[in-house]
């Protein structure tokens, strides 16, 4: 390696670990507030306490909200999953030419800005009568993460071998059969991806579900309202919670991708 | 006759999806689209089609004028992600060994974590009393707090840069990674100088990643609305915004959906644009 090679992968580490730093300034910072308090803009260092932990219990619009986004992103990842599944798997069985233009579509409310996704549904909405609600976020928050769930789960299905289903036909498995003790249990660990990845998106989205949420708010709504009046100690803390299920969710889906590779090598 | 049975029942599904698909996203994006063709009275919408929406964004000079502010912010948003993200991508890729699974890992985490979380703290960290200004107090280097990043177009440009960043890191990062060590020892054994090898080697293996990061970055930082709202102060009027505020309180939504389709417009464009650029790299 010449000197010069030396300096710019050096200069491009340092690089890295700025980057790395920026990216989780805001985060850390979130953390740090909740658990000690400023006066006159400076930190006081003997204020630690967990108190805003306990106290949210009594924070019922935080809660409820958190609530809120649970019941959203649990549904989008049955809805999400099931209508994925079912696209990636026609996408790879059908013959047909419009298939192609079925992927299009699907990936349009993904590849198009969300303030688009977000006020067509609303317009939508609002021209067959369907008040907003949950259910409509939940629609909203279905339609964006489809496209990642019907890439992931076909990505899975293309590398399976045609001949797995004929053989399962062939030994007189029915459709059902040979879906549920033959193609489940080989693409398992891409759904569960999928869901998890939809969850994590759907717990965060913002600028769709601002559109379509109604009287009840999502978490993130609510945050967006608080922000007017500044965060108190408790939202603060409701954060650190939301922050560690998503490194905790982002670290599961790693392992299980690390772990489906290497069972592929071996 | 089963064999009829089955056909239609497996056309049947079909139907069902396509109609799924075209019910869910094809008709709201028809029923906007042709809200820009509406007018508003009073707080009634008239439903006779005419073109005034978009004679209004023509003629009212302040609309074209922040679209292509937008653009030009959404450009500078995704060159800076560029120019910080590329280099970080070429070091996980190449240099970084075991560590750069571990490494991306890092990078992909704020990617999930609260977006107006983000937001809020990057509030705190540029404001006037933010931690920014302080440690630079601190240490003495500054006597009076900086202002260029406060409230204005540098604060929404670095709080989306570090949004959307790693949305640029992850898909060069994949393709870089996929070039194998020895073409580009190849490349140095033909007598490529390090540059050359870089130039005619490793970028053209890794633009396609690139451009599908930048292509991310520049349609989210473009449709933004909440990120000016909240960091940009007055500059934070921006195109996003104009289309958001004509859904709530300005209650146009004709002119709002007209603004939208104009920004559609320029997403597919862009869209299209890409594909072909990327499939040209292919060939």
């Amino acid at each position: 390696m010449t000197k010069s090679e030396n300096f710019t992968k050096y200069l491009m580490a340092l690089l890295t670990g700025l980057i790395v730093a920026a990216l989780y300034a805001p985060i850390v910072m979130t953390i740090f507030f909740s658990f000690y308090k400023t006066r006159k803009g400076a930190v006081k260092w003997d204020s630690f306490s967990y108190e805003p932990y306990t106290k949210l219990i009594f924070e019922k619009q935080i809660l409820e909200s958190l609530l809120n986004s649970l019941y959203v992103g649990g549904i989008t990842v049955i809805c999400s999953v099931v209508i994925g599944f079912y696209f990636a798997n026609y996408y790879h069985t059908s013959k047909s030419k419009m298939k192609e233009v079925l992927q299009f579509i699907i990936f349009l409310p993904f590849l198009l800005p969300p303030i688009i996704t977000g006020l067509s549904l609303l317009i939508f909405f609002r021209e067959i009568n369907l008040p907003r609600s949950l259910n409509t976020v939940v629609i909203g928050h279905t339609i964006f993460v489809l496209a990642i769930v019907f890439k992931i789960i076909l990505n899975k299905l293309e590398t399976l071998k045609p001949s797995l289903m004929e053989s399962a036909y062939d030994l007189g498995a029915s459709k059902f059969q040979a879906f549920w003790y033959v193609l489940l249990p080989n693409i398992k660990l891409s759904i569960i991806i999928a869901g998890l990845l939809a969850f994590t998106i759907s717990l965060d989205e913002t600028l769709i579900t601002l559109f379509l949420v109604g009287n009840d708010t999502t978490w993130p709504i609510k945050l967006w309202a608080k922000m007017r009046v500044g965060f108190s100690k408790q939202v603060n803390a409701s954060v650190t919670l939301i922050l560690i299920l998503t490194t905790f969710l982002v670290l599961l889906i790693a392992t299980i991708i690390s772990k489906s590779e290497k069972r592929m090598v071996n | 006759m089963s064999f009829l049975i089955n056909y239609f029942k497996g056309s049947i599904w079909t139907i069902l999806s396509f109609a799924f698909v075209i019910l869910l996203i094809l008709v709201p994006l028809a029923s906007f689209l042709s809200y820009s063709f509406f007018t508003v009275e009073g707080l009634e919408i008239n439903r006779e089609l005419s073109l005034s929406n978009y004679k209004e964004f023509l003629v009212g000079e302040i609309y074209i004028n922040t679209l292509l502010r937008t653009i030009l912010l959404a450009l500078i948003v995704m060159f800076t992600c560029i120019l910080l993200g590329y280099p970080v991508a070429y070091f996980l890729a190449r240099y970084a060994g075991r560590f750069k699974y571990a490494i991306l890992l890092m990078l992909i985490i704020p990617l999930f974590m609260s977006y107006i979380i983000k937001i809020y703290m990057m509030r705190s960290i540029l404001g006037y009393s933010g931690l920014i200004n302080k440690v630079l107090k601190m240490l003495n280097i500054i006597d009076k707090p900086l202002e260029f990043f406060l409230w204005n177009q540098n604060s929404v440009i670095i709080t989306l840069v570090i949004i959307l960043l790693p949305l640029i890191i992850i898909p060069t990062f994949t393709s870089l990674e996929k070039i194998p060590k020895n073409i580009v020892e190849a490349s140095f054994d033909l007598g490529c100088k390090p540059f050359q090898a870089f130039k005619y080697v490793i970028f053209p293996i890794g633009f396609p990643g690139l451009v599908v990061g930048s292509i991310f970055v520049f349609i989210l930082a473009l449709g933004d609305f909440v990120t000016p709202q909240l960091v940009g102060g007055t500059s934070g009027f921006t195109f996003g915004k104009i289309i958001y505020s004509n859904f709530g309180l300005a209650f146009n939504w004709p002119f709002g959906a007209a603004l939208a389709s104009i920004l559609l417009f320029i997403s597919v464009l862009i869209i299209l644009l890409t594909n072909h650029l990327t499939n040209k790299s292919k060939s």
